[in-house]
């Protein structure tokens, strides 16, 4: 190997990895510490203690919020995984030479902003909004399940996130043989049958990485019960963020971030390990 | 041993970055060519800084906050070199000066000074000066209330005149309050402090009463009183538009606020809006929380070119016809005098001939501990 060929090398590596060692690591660390130390007055107490993770552990508002989030990440990945698989299946089988096209159309929402597309939502389901204002002009009562509540927060973050999981589906299944499908139609085996031990078992890689895409970010989710979330809504993300903004309580702040952070790589972790990757159709773990 | 040599490449090289490098570094003594702000966003009128970027030859630069205690944060870590300019309320200037995180500011080199009306002179607007050394520490500019404003045709105008009105059973769902939690938490103090007649005994900090100083037992009571007031809520508000929306379609019946969407409602009902009988209640029996916004220079800031650029965009926010336009704009009463370019409903809606009344409202605060309140704020959301 020349010279030339080392360095580059080594640059390839080390660019990414000074990059992760200085905006991932750093304030990850940062934040680490932080949480070992407390706030009183808006002032940092430099004196390590565990009380910011006894507080977690023990004070019922946050574990109601931490419940919460739980159940809302859980149940809106369930179902974005529901809603995407038709509409990826749908593309993947019928768009023909619109393939393309129909799934960039799924990134459109993505040119504006998340506060824009929160605020055009809070609109439509507001009380004056889109689908109130038209039941009110029908004579009918408002429905106060889409007015500031954790269904309006439900569904923003089906609106958010869809768009992901079904690009993660959609790119999983035109990776997938469908000639698969058709042999094991051609050994008898009905449509159910062929979906749940042949298409949805090899495609369940893609599924999965689409699961996460939806569950992270709806766990730590602020805007979405901030604007829509209305007095019952406070979910895990944003009462963190009211921590180092408004209340100024940032050692609490940065143990909600860590408790935050572990529980992500664990249920990566769990997730990751309940998958044969080869059963799956993944090709990266080579040829044995 | 590695020895390093000057060879004709390496100080090429090194004249390269340093010519580069030219255009970012500036000598401390130059003119500046930004002003740095930390302030409402509401104030931004986007003319009149353009107009001050092209007559000064500067770049204003704003960074927005909500909350005096998010401020405080911000230049806590680093905002006082970050920021030339910051706004604060109440009694939260007085706190920064004592951190050094403001300088003293000097109001001959502010002309437009002289045009404040009398409650906010300098000699006589004593929340704006440094108790210790007497030092001015900063320039009025709106002032307000955290008041109710109702719709008079769904709620009596003689139930406002309680803060029971916003923990009323009959208007459940029609309700709603600002999302900030010190706010929610003071007025909460003020009914429960008048329904335990806690205030004239001896308070936590040996002064006279503050609902930004609350003994364990009143934060127990305000607790419980914002959990039974969250379920007659229809939500709390993040911003001036989304109320103005609920109010305006009927959605919400009353809600506590700066003053500021009532003054904007009965502007859109003039401009041809369908007529509600909109009012807004200033001062309650149990009292009223009050604020006078105001323009603060940081530590930051050495006397200097920057410092007078600072006064210079002072002088042109707190100029009267800007003033009349931040008004307009935002919805606020002024602390300057523009009765004189007013018409007479501009001084009613205004409350122009009403700025004495500041004086009885308590004024914005910091929490006496923002650990105990945050709790008691988590508590209410979670439960």
């Amino acid at each position: 190997m020349t010279m030339a060929t080392k360095l580059q090398r080594r640059l390839i590596l080390d660019i990414p990895t000074g990059f992760l060692l200085l905006f991932f690591v750093m304030p990850l660390t940062a934040l680490v510490i932080l949480s070992f130390w407390q706030t009183e007055n808006y002032k940092i107490v430099y004196e390590w203690t565990l009380i910011n993770y006894g507080t977690l552990a023990t004070e019922g508002a946050y574990i109601t919020f931490f419940l919460r989030s739980l159940a809302m990440a859980i149940g809106v990945s369930i179902a974005l995984v529901i809603l995407s698989w038709p509409i990826a299946y749908f593309i993947v089988r019928y768009g023909g030479r619109y393939r393309i096209v129909f799934s960039l159309l799924l990134v459109i929402p993505f040119l504006s902003g998340e506060v824009l597309r929160l605020i055009a939502l809070q609109g439509m389901l507001g009380p004056a909004g889109l689908v109130n204002g038209a039941l009110i002009r029908m004579g009918a009562a408002p429905l106060r399940m889409i007015m500031y509540s954790n269904t309006a927060s439900f569904i923003a973050f089906i609106y958010l996130y869809l768009p992901l999981v079904v690009t993660t589906v959609y790119l999983s299944l035109i990776n997938f043989d469908f000639r698969l499908a058709h042999a094991a139609s051609a050994c008898g085996a009905n449509r159910f049958r062929i979906f749940t031990e042949v298409v949805w078992p090899l495609n369940l890689s893609g599924t999965i990485v689409g699961f996460m895409l939806a569950f992270i970010p709806t766990l730590s989710a602020s805007l979405v019960p901030r604007f829509l979330g209305g007095p019952n809504g406070t979910l895990y993300g944003m009462s963190m963020a009211q921590q180092f903004g408004e209340s100024g309580t940032w050692a609490l702040g940065a143990a909600m971030g860590v408790v935050l952070f572990l529980f992500s790589v664990l249920a990566l972790g769990i997730l990751s390990f309940g998958v044969d990757l080869r059963r799956t159709g993944f090709t990266g773990l080579g040829r044995s | 041993m590695s020895q390093s040599k000057f060879t004709r490449r390496s100080i090429l090289a090194a004249g390269a970055v340093t010519a580069l490098s030219v255009p970012f570094v500036r000598p401390s003594w130059a003119a500046p060519d930004t002003v740095r702000a930390l302030m409402w966003e509401a104030y931004l009128l986007p003319d009149r800084v353009t107009a001050f970027e092209d007559t000064h030859k500067v770049k204003f630069v704003p960074s927005f906050f909500d909350g005096n205690s998010e401020a405080y944060n911000k230049l806590r870590v680093g905002g006082s070199k970050e920021f030339d300019l910051v706004q604060a309320d109440g009694f939260w200037p007085q706190l920064y000066f004592r951190e050094n995180l403001l300088r003293a500011v000097d109001y001959t080199k502010v002309p437009n000074a002289s045009t404040y009306l009398p409650e906010f002179q300098p000699d006589t607007f004593k929340v704006l000066s440094d108790p210790a050394s007497g030092k001015k520490i900063g320039f009025p500019f709106c002032w307000g209330a955290y008041g109710i404003t109702y719709d008079a045709g769904k709620v009596p105008a003689e139930e406002t005149e309680t803060l029971e009105c916003m923990f009323n059973p009959d208007y459940a769902g029609m309700l709603s309050t600002s999302s900030r939690f010190e706010e929610n938490i003071a007025l909460a103090a003020l009914l429960v402090t008048d329904r335990m007649g806690t205030r004239t005994k001896p308070r936590p900090d040996g002064k006279p009463f503050n609902p930004y100083v609350l003994t364990d037992d009143e934060l127990s009571e305000i607790e419980k009183l914002l959990v039974q007031q969250k379920n007659l809520l229809l939500t709390r508000y993040q911003d001036n538009p989304t109320l103005f929306q609920l109010l305006q379609s009927g959605a919400v019946v009353a809600a506590t606020e700066f003053a500021q969407v009532f003054r904007q409602l009965l502007t859109a009902e003039a401009q041809g809006s369908a007529p509600v009988d909109f009012r807004h209640s200033l001062k309650m029996k149990e009292g009223g929380l009050g604020w006078v916004d105001t323009w603060l220079i940081t530590s930051g800031v050495e006397d200097g070119p920057r410092f007078d650029m600072c006064n210079s965009f002072i002088d042109m926010m707190i100029s009267p016809e800007v003033m009349k336009k931040i008004g307009e704009v935002a919805g606020c009463s002024t602390t300057v005098d523009l009765r004189a370019i007013s018409s007479e409903s501009e001084r009613k809606l205004f409350l122009m001939d009403r700025s004495n009344e500041i004086a009885d409202l308590f004024m914005f605060d910091q929490p006496s501990s923002p650990e105990k309140w945050e709790r008691v704020w988590s508590n209410v959301q979670a439960a």
